[in-house]
């Protein structure tokens, strides 16, 4: 019964506001008109917040992009991986044990086959040990690598035009020749054609070396990988560590956004044929990803709570004097029979209007900056990054979107503060305001 | 109204504005309330006009108790059968001549072209018609009062209260105004209710209400 009263009682007062509405607007924006500079202040400052809000969710966005294809394409890790169970655990301790077989390389490829998203899975084996020019001795990580993959990878990611990773040198018939990272080219005085040995031990323990020659230089994803990083032949890495298997296999798919939908699958049918494997996703595979995604949306977050702060107080001391001004006019509207809520929806409105106003305005600023940054193609080092690159800000309509709604939102429930105090004033105080 | 006191609070002082008032005022009557400043006119009009609550005793409004009524009840017995005449105008600032008078029925939920026409009707009863767009800083105080008379006539109420209307004009327009008010009373059968301290206006009216400090002395 009382949901009934209530929900006629709501009809009621919208099919009445409804008519009412063109006069509320016009009340709210001549008077918004009326007080200029002080409407232009507040519009101004959630202008400013929005435009904040929108350019950085461009940056981080930017950001988590660059991160994301970095992982996934110019680290060649691609979207999953599959391991032996057990072996990001135990792997290091016995290798042997933990390592995919022929067979299970052989299974999981033809599971792939069956999934459409799949674009390529190929076998990688990553290897460490000391790499001597004949003089000099260090230390090398290395990631084995199937040469005709790479250029799979990096056709697939526009960051090539970003970073100088220089152009695939590797290739599948010369399993000798491998990729050097630039210092530790540099502490061993390399250069591309010299040789050097490789050293490590087997799977089974024993000591190993193979002869390579430097087929290309490049930089590391990271400042602290650039001294010990090789990317070598996968075929140079089983041979080094004398075997015929692989650490993982990485599976390469055509849309990053069906990551979770073909792991799902890969465990279903994993599940089914009794193979004992793991799949990971590139997220968990990349810390630095989560930590920096983690850092930017703390920031982001705080960004966000100073334009929330700014923006409520703009709106507050905007309407709460607005309301100050007019509790005469309150008071006559309410004397010629404008109800409590028609008072709050006044303010509501005019709330509403600066905020629109302000967002419209941010909207202008966001593409400045936008352009601005397009325009001049400022260059930066992110951190872990060895060289500048362009410093860019996404266009996401999704950001301009979500803050439009979150702001409008805020504007009309902060509005409803002073409208609230104003809406249940005395109506004789309210006509004999001074 | 049967025996109706109001009292104010005024810090730790309780001011008796009105000490039991009775009174009934009937339909179509043409009434001053007058007296000095301070013998309550204004809170009798206030609380005539349901926009304020007496502390004690019964006010009926159309058979209503207006004490019973909700405030959403009584925003609509103001809305449908009072009309308010202020002192000070009271018009929207913002608005024109006609958006002021417009407005009680857009309050109402009449659709625009009705609100709009009936508007034009009740300025051009007022001798506004070549105002209709003017703001209210463009009006002359009279010109002001007889749009705030236009606004007050247009939801067509059972009652006009019109508290010290002509207090804020010179006696030639306030005499005006007065006139206006008696004619609409005439020619619409509408209960006007003005409160003045001004003698001179007195002699056109149906019933005197006297008060001072609070009581009736002469109805």
């Amino acid at each position: 019964m009382w949901t009934d009263a209530y929900t006629y009682e709501m009809d009621a007062f919208w099919r009445v506001e409804k008519t009412a509405m063109v006069t509320w607007f016009k009340i709210a924006f001549r008077n918004l008109i009326k007080n200029k500079r002080r409407s232009f202040v507040t519009a101004l400052a959630i202008s400013l917040g929005y435009a904040a809000v929108n350019l950085f969710g461009g940056f981080t966005t930017y950001i988590y992009n660059g991160n994301r294809e970095a992982s996934i394409y110019l680290a060649f890790r691609g979207h999953l991986n599959v391991f032996k169970k057990g072996f990001l655990k135990e792997g290091q301790l016995d290798p042997r044990s933990y390592l995919l077989s022929a067979a299970d390389i052989e299974a999981v490829e033809d599971i792939c086959r069956e999934i459409p998203e799949t674009l390529l899975v190929t076998p990688q084996l990553n290897i460490s040990g000391l790499i001597s020019n004949g003089k000099v001795s260090t230390i090398f990580i290395g990631q084995g690598i199937v040469p005709s993959s790479i250029d799979v990878f990096l056709n697939r990611t526009t960051l090539i035009n970003l970073v100088d990773i220089g152009r695939n040198a590797l290739v599948d018939d010369k399993d000798y020749g491998v990729a050097v990272a630039y210092d530790l080219a540099h502490m061993l005085n390399l250069g591309v054609g010299s040789y050097a040995v490789a050293m490590s031990t087997t799977v089974d323990g024993q000591m190993n070396a193979l002869d390579m020659e430097v087929f290309q230089l490049f930089e590391a994803n990271s400042k602290q990988l650039n001294d010990k990083f090789m990317r070598v032949p996968f075929s140079f890495a089983q041979k080094l560590y004398d075997t015929k298997s692989a650490d993982r296999l990485v599976i390469l798919l055509n849309k990053a956004e069906r990551t979770e939908f073909v792991r799902a699958q890969l465990e279903r049918a994993f599940a089914q044929k009794g193979l004992k494997l793991d799949v990971k996703t590139w997220i968990e595979q990349s810390e630095w990803y989560r930590r920096v995604k983690e850092m930017f949306d703390v920031i982001f977050l705080f960004l966000f709570t100073i334009v929330f702060v700014i923006v409520v107080m703009s709106i507050i001391n905007t309407m709460s004097v607005a309301v100050l001004e007019r509790t005469r006019e309150i008071g006559t509207l309410r004397a010629l029979g404008l109800k409590r809520r028609g008072i709050m929806l006044l303010f509501a409105i005019e709330s509403s209007l600066l905020g629109f106003g302000g967002t419209l305005f941010g909207i202008f600023l966001s593409f400045l900056g936008w352009w601005w940054i397009d325009f001049f193609r400022p260059t930066w080092t992110p951190p872990g990054v060895v060289t500048r690159i362009p410093l860019k800000i996404e266009f996401v309509p999704e950001f301009f979107g979500i803050s439009f709604l979150i702001l409008m939102a805020l504007c009309i429930l902060t509005s409803m503060i002073p409208a609230r105090g104003a809406a249940h004033k005395n109506v004789v105080d309210a006509l004999g305001h001074v | 109204m049967s025996r109706v006191t109001k009292d104010y609070r005024l810090g730790e002082t309780v001011v008796h504005a009105l000490k039991g008032i009775g009174l009934e005022i009937g339909v179509g009557e043409f009434v001053a309330v007058w007296g000095p400043s301070g013998s309550g006119k204004t809170t009798l009009m206030n609380l005539i006009g349901v926009i304020d609550e007496p502390t004690t005793g019964v006010l009926l409004f159309n058979g209503k108790e207006t004490s019973r009524l909700s405030d959403d009840e009584k925003s609509e017995l103001r809305n449908e059968s009072i009309g308010f005449i202020f002192q000070q105008f009271s018009l929207i600032p913002v608005l024109s001549a006609l958006e002021n008078v417009m407005l009680p029925l857009q309050i109402k939920g009449i659709p625009s072209a009705e609100v709009k026409r009936r508007s034009i009707q009740r300025l051009e009863q007022v001798g506004l018609t070549e105002f209709l767009k003017h703001r209210p800083d463009k009006l002359s105080g009279g010109q002001q009062q007889r749009v705030a008379i236009a606004r007050a006539l247009i939801p067509s109420p059972y009652l006009i209260i019109a508290d010290e209307p002509t207090a804020n004009l010179d006696s030639e327009t306030a005499t005006k105004i007065i006139d206006l008010m008696r004619s609409l009373n005439r020619k619409e059968g509408t209960t006007f209710i003005f409160s003045t301290h001004d003698e001179r206006l007195l002699g056109n009216v149906d019933r005197r209400i006297h008060l001072r400090d609070g009581r009736i002395l002469e109805s």
